[in-house]
């Protein structure tokens, strides 16, 4: 079982560095949609999902790309087999890609052969279409098994983000090997705020508001203690226009603070090694 | 058996408090979380709520700090065993601390047996592992039986599981009375938490915290401006309740920071405790008083 490593007092970022800033996005094309009438799924909320593949992701490689920073996003393995092209552009900008599993596999009590599956098929399809060996990975509903650290550092993983305790990565022991966490929170989320089918609470001036709020108070006590900003997106929310203009007016409005770092999350479980465990 | 009573002459503020404004923190950490038919609880919301006793806690706890007042905070037993340096820092800050059941039980599904256990345990807990004797309670799902049996079994001053009224009321049974300090409850505008399912695993699209920062300081701010109005003539109070997991988030943390910014500035704006709350209603009442079991 994955025991947890208790973080140095003395953790710190890079000199420089004040807050650094994670954006993460996961990337499907529908495979996690629910049906909503009956047991069959329907075009009205696999579209939604799959504009994501189709449209989102494009847009946002290109805000992305306006602002240049960089990012993490998390592939559906189904999705980087259907929609190379995109994940291979993901590739090519220099964001970092990992895993989000096959099929938006539902895992919290699968057994650990179906796991060890799982993973091995999406390191395999992101592999074959971006020539890429993942890192790291996102459960993609955030509902872990009691197993699923332990066989991420047992495939070589660095890196999970699938809790969401802490204002700071930490270590995991895994049977001997590290594995980081990178704790995210969906109370920031895009699809929290601004997303079909889903109650849109505070629509894109809401989504804004709390991206703000964070980002203020994270920034104040970034001057007295280590902290980061980290966002998770869906390429099938916030590459829509009008949540996009969102992204956008964040990342404007934090190009005149000092001291940020846009980190991808390899380069955020990096800093942990050195410096402990 | 209880009966109520409601002698609301008592119920009278020191001359200098015009609105008594109790920020209640409910420190649970993964206390509650959703548990599957299968048992387990929910990886998801489990760990979500495990942020306030990592992280959350601590940063409610440095903003009450920073401006300088006191709150009470209910704190579950088994909450207080995992995490005990925030118990012992919310001591030390001098809040009130009050019991807020073992792991979050809900009463209303126990015996009564099940739950003096549960009150028992809690009570013992804080004894032993802060040196507590706790002098108030809340529990969020609280059972018909839950007033007996603080009044049959313990010594506490007051009670906070109800939300059924503006005012503190005196409970009365077994030879005791306790002050009832009700207070609100979702639906009401100062909770602002959005809970659209509080019996089915939250989805990843509808969290605790769903509710944009703006919307939640708004809702406050529109209890707080009535109850000032209104506390011009009449007697009143504001308990806000707040969660260790919820607005201990950093985008929601800054709410609570506005709000307490914000209503600093009118005059007979006191922050208190529920301890002292009751203090205040002791001394202009005479009735029967708490003995001790």
């Amino acid at each position: 079982m994955a025991v947890e490593i208790k973080r140095s007092a003395e953790f710190h970022w890079p000199s420089r560095v004040r807050l650094p800033v994670v954006l993460t996005f996961e990337h499907q094309s529908g495979e996690g949609a629910q049906p909503i009438f009956g047991d069959r799924p329907n075009y009205m909320i696999s579209d939604a999902i799959q504009y994501g593949a189709r449209r989102g992701l494009w847009n946002i490689l290109e805000e992305l790309d306006k602002h240049s920073v960089k990012a993490t996003f998390f592939v559906s393995g189904s999705t980087a087999e259907r929609y190379t092209p995109g994940v291979r552009a993901v590739q090519k900008a220099g964001h970092e890609l990992a895993g989000m599993s096959y099929s938006f596999d539902r895992v919290r009590t699968a057994s650990p052969e179906k796991e060890r599956d799982i993973i091995r098929r999406s390191m395999k399809a992101l592999q074959d279409s971006a020539g890429t060996m993942i890192k790291g990975w996102r459960c993609p509903d955030y509902r872990i098994s009691p197993q699923t650290l332990d066989l991420l550092a047992e495939a070589d993983f660095e890196w999970d983000s699938s809790l969401l305790n802490d204002d700071l990565p930490y270590l995991f022991d895994c049977r001997g090997r590290f594995l980081a966490e990178i704790p995210f929170t969906t109370s920031t989320a895009d699809k929290t705020f601004a997303s079909y089918p889903h109650p849109q609470r505070g629509g894109p001036d809401g989504l804004l508001n709390v991206w703000n709020s964070e980002f203020d108070m994270l920034y104040e006590e970034s001057q007295r203690d280590a902290r980061y900003l980290i966002l998770s997106m869906q390429t099938w929310v916030v590459g829509r226009p009008a949540v996009l203009r969102v992204l956008d007016q964040l990342l404007s409005r934090l190009a005149s603070f000092d001291g940020l770092w846009y980190a991808r999350c390899g380069e955020i479980s990096q800093t942990l090694r050195p410096q402990g465990a | 058996m209880w009966q109520e009573k409601n002698p609301i002459e008592a119920l009278r503020w020191p001359q200098h408090v015009r609105l008594p404004i109790i920020i209640s923190v409910h420190h649970q950490a993964e206390e509650g979380p959703f548990v599957f038919p299968d048992g387990q609880p929910d990886p998801f919301d489990f760990s979500e709520r495990q942020y306030g006793g990592r992280r959350g806690a601590w940063r409610i706890l440095e903003i009450l700090e920073r401006h300088n007042v006191r709150g009470t905070w209910l704190i579950c037993g088994a909450t207080l065993e995992k995490y005990p340096e925030i118990s012992r820092a919310v001591k030390k800050a001098g809040h009130a601390i009050a019991g807020h059941a073992y792991q979050h039980e809900f009463m209303c599904n126990l015996r009564p047996d099940e739950e003096l256990a549960v009150m028992r345990k809690t009570v013992s807990v804080f004894e032993d592992r802060l040196g507590e004797r706790l002098r108030g309670w809340r529990t969020c799902f609280a059972s018909h039986n839950t007033v007996d049996l603080l009044l049959e079994h313990f010594a506490f001053e007051w009670d906070g599981s109800r939300s059924n009224d503006d005012l503190p009321y005196i409970v009365e049974g077994h030879g005791r009375e306790l002050l009832e300090i009700p207070f609100f409850a979702p639906g009401d505008p100062a909770y602002a938490a959005q809970i659209t399912q509080p019996f089915s695993p939250p989805s990843a699209y509808s969290t605790w915290t769903s509710a944009p920062p703006e919307f939640t300081l708004r809702s406050y701010k529109a209890v707080f401006d009535a109850l000032y109005e209104r506390s011009a003539e009449k007697t009143c109070v504001f308990p806000l309740t707040v969660h260790d997991f919820i607005t201990g988030r950093p985008s929601r943390a800054k709410v609570l920071d506005s709000f307490i910014a914000y209503v600093k500035q009118f005059k007979g704006v006191v922050f208190t405790t529920h301890d002292e709350l009751a203090g205040w209603w002791r001394a202009n009442y005479t009735g029967i008083g708490t003995q001790d079991p």
